[in-house]
């Protein structure tokens, strides 16, 4: 079937929005900001390209292999992976202990003035990195896991206490009002209506973060918080490059799988 | 059953919404305020509830529900007086999305302390018997007012306070949700007092009040289409 186009009305699409030559002026300005990070860095690719250096990594890579699977290493690296988990779970609980704790006036639910505070206490909290705590847990309790676990519930008190806060603040408040007007008491209104609503979102946040706490308690290790991390500076510093590689395979696994079963209750949580 | 003596409500700037308000409501009645918007039919009711403190009344407590002053108790007290003696209505329903229909209807028995049993009698009563394992999303706007009716009256209250019950759902629907609302107040017994701008839905009760500015009027609603079941 033919279509006569010459009687069509005319497009109905709205005007194109006027050139901003503001955009334009400040995507310049990014662009000679990188170029001048190039040429202001000293990063020489062609000494990184050579056939020597190229040599040496390949080198130093096939230390690695094979890693070491005797049983007594991997027993040892069992025991310190269970260490590592444990150091993240615990600092994860800890956390969410705090952050709900904070949560209640971090979400003005007692009044404007502590939640100024409480936000302001979170956002310390969750700013000095994980890193940094440890230096200062360390020197506090000594070497091990029992300061990479504050340091780690320090860091994600902050982070879970704000998106705890936020999802209190967001939450649909015509439940608990209505609860309220029908004569249940704030802490049941709180329990029954508020809370549930919330629940899956901060159940999700918390294994979010429990995923990252895997990650971060393997490098906190390094910095003499026990676990693989530590294993993995220690035979790095011998030049046990077989025994390395054990660690780092048993650190991707523990990874990989931990985020596997978190995304899996995640998903189960918020469908 | 309630009785107001002399209510009056201001606003802080001074702006009078409610002006010597006098009125018996019996056990037993269905009553429906109307008035034009702005007139005072929620501050009213919120006043009842003991949502909203009335302006000083010299000599005496000018609400009075079942016997009892509100203007006596203090916050705990009139928290429990909602719970224990009034059901409450709304127009946009207020059932908590995340529990079952009956554990929703259940929960003002949960909250008096009292033998849940009758929440599954209760469902049963407004239609949705064999529903029980429901979730709110499931169900129509209709259902979830028959949900929100059974859960005002499981306790048995004395007083059902209902702001625009039917405002939210089409003709019929709302003509049999008040068929229902009617019919359970009379077999419990209690007072309702419903708020509504539809001379439909305020055919449906013993009698109309309109709220004006010189106060509350008995009327009588005209509306030839509407069937008032007995």
């Amino acid at each position: 079937m033919m279509i006569d186009t010459s009687t069509a009305a005319p497009s109905a699409m709205p005007p194109a929005p006027p050139r901003s030559w503001s955009t334009l002026v400040l995507f310049a300005f990014l662009l000679l900001l990188v170029a001048a990070s190039f040429a202001t860095l000293p990063i020489p690719w062609s000494a990184f390209l050579t056939l020597e250096s190229i040599n040496n990594m390949a080198e130093f890579l096939a230390g690695f292999a094979p890693p070491d699977v005797s049983a007594p290493f991997l027993t040892k690296t069992a025991i310190a992976a269970g260490e590592t988990l444990a150091m993240s779970a615990l600092g994860t609980l800890i956390a969410v202990g705090i952050g709900l704790a904070l949560a209640l006036p971090g979400a003005g639910r007692w009044g404007r003035a502590p939640r100024a505070v409480v936000r302001g206490v979170l956002n310390v909290l969750r700013s000095i990195p994980e890193l940094v705590w440890a230096s200062i847990t360390l020197i506090a309790v000594g070497l091990g896991p029992f300061g990479g676990t504050l340091a780690l519930a320090a860091h994600t008190s902050g982070v879970l206490g704000r998106l705890f806060s936020d999802s209190l603040e967001n939450v649909a408040p015509l439940p608990e009002q209505s609860l309220r007007t029908n004569g249940a008491s704030p802490l049941a209104a709180f329990f029954y209506a508020t809370l549930p609503q919330t629940l899956p979102q901060m159940m999700s946040y918390t294994l979010y973060r429990w995923e990252n706490n895997i990650r971060a308690a393997a490098i906190l290790g390094v910095v003499g918080a026990g676990g693989l991390g530590q294993m993995l500076k220690y035979h790095l510093s011998l030049f046990q490059m077989q025994q390395s590689a054990t660690v780092i395979v048993a650190m991707l696994l523990m990874v990989a799988l931990v985020d596997a079963i978190s995304f899996a209750l995640r998903r189960l949580l918020t469908h | 059953m309630l009785e107001l003596r002399h209510l009056s409500k201001s606003y802080a700037s001074g702006h009078p919404v409610l002006a010597g308000l006098s009125w018996t409501f019996k056990a037993g009645e269905f009553v429906a305020i109307m008035g034009d918007s702005g007139v005072g039919k929620s501050t009213l009711l919120n006043l009842i509830a003991g949502l909203d403190v009335p302006d000083a009344n010299a000599g005496t407590s000018p609400i009075w529900v079942d016997g009892v002053a509100m203007s006596g108790l203090d916050d705990d007290a009139a928290t429990r007086l909602r719970r224990q003696r009034m059901g409450f209505i709304f127009q946009a329903f207020h059932v908590l999305p995340h529990l079952t229909l009956l554990q929703n209807v259940a929960l003002p028995l949960l909250l008096n302390g009292l033998p849940q049993h009758r929440a599954a009698e209760m469902l049963a009563a407004v239609g949705l018997g064999g529903r029980e394992a429901d979730f709110p999303h499931q169900l129509s706007g209709g259902e979830m007012q028959r949900v929100a009716i059974a859960r005002a009256l499981v306790h048995r209250p004395a007083l059902v306070l209902a702001d625009e019950p039917t405002g939210n759902l089409d003709p019929d629907t709302a003509h049999d949700i008040l068929t229902l609302l009617r019919s359970e107040i009379k077999a419990t017994g209690a007072c309702a007092i419903m708020v509504t701008h539809s001379t439909a839905a305020a055919d449906m009760a013993d009698k109309t009040l309109v709220l004006s500015k010189s106060g509350l009027q008995e009327t009588t609603i005209v509306n030839p289409f509407a069937q008032k079941p007995r």
